[in-house]
């Protein structure tokens, strides 16, 4: 599968003429900074789309809080710029080479979610380039904005099955003026006595609360979790391991997850949010397989991040499709007949 | 055919589910926008089962179905333009289950918003969204058209604040869309259901995201002689790294209307009036409020009042929510505009709407959502003089135009309905306008669910690169 050519167009309307000029049925893989390419199903790709080459920041409107980037940008470079004026665009913390619009792609949200939400809630608008090569722009580059249906937000984790994600307008948040990390001896006994964190997390080393607000804020809140404040936001490294994968559960729910993990995997947990990232290198499926059987018992799911071709061999990558699976599937065929990029990736298929 | 299916629903519902009367449907005819359509019947549906039923019924007699909730929406979305079943959920008022663990609430779409955060008070938790109708409005009409409310800024709309809905399709079938677990796999169809004023499934049990009551709040009342300066504050606050739960601007027109209206004492003698609210932490909220005040200090703030007492911050809100009702009292009627812009455009665009104002002789009154630049001109008119709804229509027409050049949009919380999808082309092209309309396809592929909204007629004509099929009419 890496035999397949690359293109990498320099603009969208390059990038709408190649995918026009392709055969139908054609199968193409986008392709961004290549850290999220082990999520969904797998293909066999004719071609790569590279988006390396579009890799503009089209607007940067701080006092508006927008900022409008084109898909390659990676995440490093837009935070990086973001910074130098006191804002982020709240993507992960520990991009890799990931771009913009990978993350947008796989929904990739950083450990700040639990303050800030999802990334799909900071997508205001989105500009697709479907398989027949139309050019489709939905939402607005404005942070309150109900004109027409909200495709940006669906373009959050839709993985190009409904185009390729090629531009997007984020909402940006300001830095807060101090942040701090405190160590703490119990996850969910420092979220009941904080008040909106930034992150509990907890993984395989310890847990820890992080903070931003003014330095007032900082010192009350440490103070409430009898710990001491060490300045800036010393996040976890992202667990590592042959294997990674997502649980996503109900934030009850997460403690029980918690405690059905291997010994010596590594995991980072979000409490409040309830997801725990685990990188493993020693897992059978049936392990796999009642983990999966109690998320999706709780309501939620067991997602595959990044795994070897012989464990994914009888594993599905994200378990039991969603009960609205007819509707993904005839929106999909219908907002981009042609489903040349990424087809099947998506659960049941699509 | 209505006949026929108001006989059918009848038997299957009871009569008292079902109204045919000219006089109801004179009432159900119209919302709290301009615009008046009256539906062929009215059904008031007890539970999902009902609404099943009435869904397939409905398929089966070719009527088309639109959805109503307490009928506060300003953009025509419940008004029908010809034949139409009208959905009423209001009788689905339950709220089924209350999830305090992991701040959760299963309701039914025709729970009251207000009383909604009241159930749930006790267990320290509210609904977010507080649009100023939330006394009136339902959680169904919140998530029909996503909306926001005066503490959006920081706490984001609706769409925000729902993980999950069971919706019943066009067929009849039900369905659930989201889930309580972050992340639900496979495309977000939860998100873009919100927002899309019913015209892709009927909702009919909503899974809302409750919020943590804030341990500390302090609202700080400001006035300046200049709307520039409030503006410019509004800037220099989020420029400092803050995003206060709420940031609500008034013109001095606008004031002296709430004045005289709520005695909520609003300093009439200011060319603007702004009302910040930060919300956190103990610790936060004082060295937030005294941020927010050296800020407005630094533009000649003429005055700051930070509200003490829980009873002087409820007169400061109730004065801002009574902007509609006090207008109410100047004139018989009222027309109430929703448009968005960039923030920093907001003090050029105000200018712009007065000048529109004069230019068709209306009485131009603002109130703001300064904070996402979402703006609600307000026109105080009298439908009985001759020409005035002309000019009000035409006043709208021009207030949009204005907005969409300064880079705004048609709304920023009503909605389009039925009152603004003519604009649409106005912000989106024949490419983007067919996108949207095969995503409508997917959930409705025999365009029964409230026609005639959103869209602008013709939008699902754009096939690209692609001969028409033999036999096409082009």
């Amino acid at each position: 599968m890496t035999d397949a050519p690359t293109e990498a167009p320099e603009s969208i309307e390059e990038t709408a003429g190649l995918l026009a000029g392709l055969d139908d049925g054609t199968r193409v893989r986008v392709r961004g900074g290549g850290a999220h390419m082990g999520i969904g199903h797998r293909f066999d790709p004719d071609l790569i789309l590279s988006t390396a080459r579009l890799d503009r920041i089209i607007a940067w409107e701080p006092d508006d809080l927008t900022v409008v980037v084109e898909a390659g940008v990676t995440v490093e470079e837009l935070e990086e710029m973001l910074a130098g004026k006191g804002q982020t665009a709240l993507l992960s913390e520990q991009p890799g080479p990931a771009t913009v619009g990978g993350a947008v792609a796989a929904a990739i949200s950083g450990w700040r979610r639990f303050r800030y939400g999802p990334l799909r809630d900071r997508v205001l608008e989105v500009t697709l380039v479907t398989s027949d090569g139309r050019v489709v722009t939905a939402g607005g580059r404005l942070v309150k904005n109900v004109t027409g249906y909200d495709i940006p937000r669906l373009a959050a984790g839709s993985f190009g099955s409904l185009g390729l994600i090629a531009r997007v307008c984020l909402k940006l948040w300001p830095l807060p003026a101090a942040c701090a990390t405190v160590r703490v001896s119990s996850a969910e006994e420092a979220l009941a006595r904080t008040f909106r964190p930034l992150a509990v997390l907890e993984t395989d080393r310890g847990a820890a609360v992080y903070l931003g607000g003014t330095p007032e804020e900082i010192a009350g809140q440490a103070a409430a979790l009898d710990g001491t404040p060490v300045d800036g936001l010393d996040w976890p490294d992202l667990p590592e391991g042959k294997v990674r994968f997502s649980v996503r559960v109900p934030p009850s729910y997460l403690r029980s997850i918690i405690g059905r993990l291997q010994p010596g995997w590594r995991y980072a947990a979000q409490l409040g949010v309830g997801e725990v990232t685990v990188g493993a290198d020693q897992v059978s499926t049936g392990k796999l397989q009642a983990l999966r059987e109690e998320a999706e018992a709780a309501g939620g799911a067991l997602v595959v991040l990044e795994a070897p071709a012989d464990l994914r061999r009888g594993f599905d990558p994200w378990g039991a499709p969603p009960p609205s699976l007819s509707i993904q599937r005839r929106l999909a065929a219908l907002f981009d007949p042609g489903r040349k990029i990424n087809p099947g990736v998506l659960p049941g298929g699509i | 055919m209505v006949t026929a299916l108001i006989t059918e629903l009848r038997e299957q519902m009871g009569d008292g589910q079902v109204l045919f009367d000219p006089l109801d449907l004179y009432v159900f005819g119209k919302d709290a926008g301009l615009t008046r359509g009256e539906p062929s019947l009215v059904v008031f549906p007890h539970s999902t089962e009902d609404v099943a039923a009435v869904m397939r019924a409905a398929r089966r007699h070719g009527m088309p179905v639109i959805p109503r909730g307490s009928g506060t929406g300003l953009a025509g979305g419940a008004v029908a333009t010809g034949p139409a079943l009208l959905l009423v959920t209001t009788r689905m008022n339950r709220i089924e289950e209350v999830d305090p663990e992991n701040r959760t609430a299963w309701v039914q779409p025709g729970v009251i918003n207000l009383d909604l955060s009241v159930h749930t008070s006790p267990f320290g938790l509210y609904f977010a969204p507080d649009p100023s109708s939330q006394s009136a409005c339902t959680v169904g009409g919140n998530v029909a058209n996503n909306s926001g409310g005066l503490h959006c800024l920081a706490e984001g709309t609706t769409v925000n604040h729902v993980l999950a809905v069971e919706v019943v399709t066009p067929e009849g079938e039900v369905t659930v869309l989201g889930g309580a677990a972050p992340d639900p796999i496979g495309l977000d169809l939860r998100g873009v259901m919100v927002g899309s004023e019913g015209t892709l499934g009927i909702v009919t049990k909503v899974l809302v995201k409750l919020t943590p009551d804030p341990p500390a709040v302090r609202t700080l009342l400001m006035a300046f002689a200049e709307l520039e300066q409030a503006a410019a504050t509004v800037s220099g606050i989020i420029a400092n790294g803050l995003v206060p739960g709420a940031l609500e601007m008034m013109n001095q027109d606008m004031t002296i209307a709430v004045e005289r209206f709520a005695k909520a004492g609003f300093p009439t003698d200011a060319g603007a009036v702004l009302i910040a609210e930060v919300t956190g932490h103990p610790s936060a909220v004082d060295a937030e409020a005294a941020i927010v005040r050296r800020i407005a200090e630094n533009h000649q703030a003429s005055l700051i009042h930070v509200a003490v007492e829980e009873s002087e911050r409820k007169r400061i809100w109730l004065g801002r929510k009574s902007a509609f009702g006090a207008v109410a009292q100047m004139n018989p009627d009222y027309y109430l505009h929703d448009t968005v812009v960039p923030r920093t455009k907001l003090v050029e665009t105000v200018e712009k709407i007065d000048e529109v104002g004069q230019r068709h002789g209306l009485l131009m009154m603002n109130v703001f959502h300064a904070g996402d630049g979402n703006l609600h001109p307000l026109m105080s008119f009298d439908a009985a003089e001759p020409g005035a709804l002309e000019r009000v229509e035409a006043a709208g027409k021009d207030l949009i135009e204005v907005c969409v050049a300064m880079g705004g949009s048609l709304s920023g919380e009503h909605g389009i309905g039925l009152e603004k999808r003519e604009f649409m082309p106005l912000v989106f092209n024949e490419a983007d306008l067919d996108a949207q309309a095969r995503l409508r396809e997917a959930f409705d592929p025999e365009g029964c669910l409230n026609p005639d909204k959103i869209l602008p007629e013709g939008a699902r004509c754009f096939d690209f690169g692609r001969p028409p099929p033999v036999g096409a009419w082009v």
